[in-house]
């Protein structure tokens, strides 16, 4: 759904077998901004059931799904989580009971994916720098690893993240703008990626010391022409989208 | 800065709107003069709150078109959006004279500062001093209990508690929310406390209501009561801000400062800022 994403998106469309799928969006993490949300129509109503959750308009009926939050959440295929900022996120929510329907929706086979806010929320920690030092958070803990995204747009982020593993922090995966983790079950299947290039990383503390492993991505688009960039400029933040299936 | 100490009870302040201010009245400055006038600071920081409605622009856009050409110094905090600045928020809070939060949702209010630990910051700053205000959900969060429509329908919600009994917001504007309200009350699953039309605000120092105020003509406040089932009810005429007559205020520039001074000689605090 972001720019230079939509190679994701397919990607994602493609794990689900049903023709029309029924895809719900929760864009919590942006404070359900409204263009996040149109977006997300854009690109997905053509091919899918879409709908949306939000958590900020429920007195006004804007569209969204009002009644029966969980039954709405565990009839879907995919649910998509938006990124912005994980500790609102999560702490909305917990208000709402949305942290144990998404973990039933999970254990029920139900695709699970997202972008930045949208990939930590599944991990067990999560590397958050917002108002002040970066710092371990504690996601669902769907996956018992850590995660950082952003990690090549990002200067600081490649050694916050390994400070905070050198302090502690749950062993886990580091991940570039446009790179997607898939996991099936808690075991990574593939790493997959909307641009050339693109990688992932595998960091843990070993004898004392970080490790830092790089994990190639599989390119999903075709091959670029010789001599021909892509478009990495003009590319909004995408990362590590985590799906789980 | 505020004084790094717990300032007595009665130097604690609140103002706590029904509706009104820069998101309900563009056009109608009154209440947000009158929280300005609130603070000691020749020139407030004041900082906006937009949480309850997930940080929207339309908002954020709002606060600055008020405050910008005010005598003050006025930001936001947006626990969405990610920023270049990376103060910590404990910091932030601290450095304020004034903490004005928006209206919205009170559920993910409360649950998204709690997530951020903001809502201990918050009462810390009630405790140095700092000017609380704030309207709808950013006004019966400070209350013992409110009324929210955060998930649709109306229904009681359990606020910080810095001030005793309940409050319920928009009686005139939302009137879907008083018959809930009431009804709690009178099986007592509720305390007493106000019912605020949009335009009224309730000031108060430390846990007594010293002022009732309002920037409309005609709107009201109400003190309800449940007495073995039945209901007390006694209306508040609020003072209209912007009319000489009622108001020391006057609107005029000259009078919030008179009044600045007074503040401070009667409570003997005037060394107090730096």
């Amino acid at each position: 759904m972001e720019k230079d994403g939509s190679l994701l998106d397919d990607y994602i469309l493609s794990l689900l077998e049903r023709p029309r799928p029924k895809i719900c969006f929760l864009p919590t993490a942006s404070g359900d901004a409204d263009h996040y949300v149109v977006r997300f129509y854009r690109r997905f109503s053509p091919a899918c059931e879409a709908s949306h959750v939000s958590l900020f308009r429920r007195d006004q009926g804007t569209g969204g799904v009002e009644d029966d939050l969980a039954a709405h959440l565990l009839s879907q295929d995919l649910i998509y989580v938006g990124g912005g900022n994980m500790v609102s996120m999560l702490g909305a929510w917990r208000a709402h009971g949305l942290d144990s329907i998404l973990r039933r929706a999970w254990r029920r086979g139900i695709v699970m994916c997202g972008p930045s806010a949208g990939s930590l929320c599944w991990f067990a920690e999560a590397l958050s720098a917002f108002h002040g030092a970066p710092r371990a958070v504690r996601g669902l803990s769907l996956l018992p690893y850590s995660n950082c995204v952003h990690y090549d747009a990002e200067p600081a982020r490649r050694e916050e993240y390994h400070r905070a593993v050198a302090d502690g922090m749950t062993a886990g995966f580091a991940v570039e703008d446009g790179v997607g983790l898939h996991f099936r079950g808690t075991k990574l299947e593939r790493v997959v990626s909307s641009r050339p290039g693109g990688r992932a990383f595998l960091v843990q503390k070993k004898d004392g010391r970080i490790s830092e492993a790089c994990l190639d991505a599989e390119y999903l688009g075709a091959a670029p022409p010789a001599g021909e960039r892509p478009p990495l400029a003009q590319a909004l933040p995408l990362a590590g989208a985590a799906v789980a299936a | 800065m505020r004084a790094p100490g717990p300032v007595a009870l009665e130097e604690r302040t609140i103002f706590a709107m029904g509706g009104g201010g820069f998101t309900m009245e563009p056009a109608n400055p009154l209440l947000d003069d009158y929280v300005l006038s609130l603070a000691q600071a020749k020139e407030p920081k004041i900082l906006f709150l937009p949480t309850a409605s997930g940080d929207t622009t339309p908002q954020i856009n709002a606060f600055k078109a008020r405050f910008s050409g005010r005598t003050c110094i006025a930001e936001h905090l947006s626990l969405f959006r990610l920023r270049e600045t990376r103060v910590p928020l404990a910091e932030l809070v601290a450095q304020q004279d004034i903490l004005y939060v928006g209206g919205g949702s009170m559920r993910n209010l409360l649950a998204i500062w709690r997530a951020h630990e903001l809502d201990a910051m918050l009462v810390g700053a009630w405790e140095r001093g700092t000017v609380l205000a704030g309207l709808s959900a950013g006004a019966m969060c400070w209350f013992e209990w409110g009324v929210t429509r955060s998930s649709g329908p109306p229904e009681p919600i359990e606020g910080l508690g810095l001030l005793g009994g309940s409050l319920t917001v928009h009686a005139d504007g939302e009137p879907e929310r008083l018959p809930v309200w009431l009804a709690h009350l009178r099986d007592g699953s509720l305390p007493g406390g106000w019912a605020l039309d949009d335009g009224v605000g309730l000031l108060f120092r430390g846990r007594s209501l010293d002022r009732v105020v309002s920037s409309r003509p005609g709107a009201e406040a109400q003190r309800v009561d449940a007495i073995a089932g039945e209901l007390l009810r006694r209306r508040i005429k609020p003072d209209l801000l912007g009319s000489r007559a009622t108001d020391p205020l006057g609107g005029f520039d000259e009078a919030v400062e008179e009044m600045r001074r007074v503040h401070r000689l009667r409570r003997g605090t005037g060394g107090r800022r730096s």
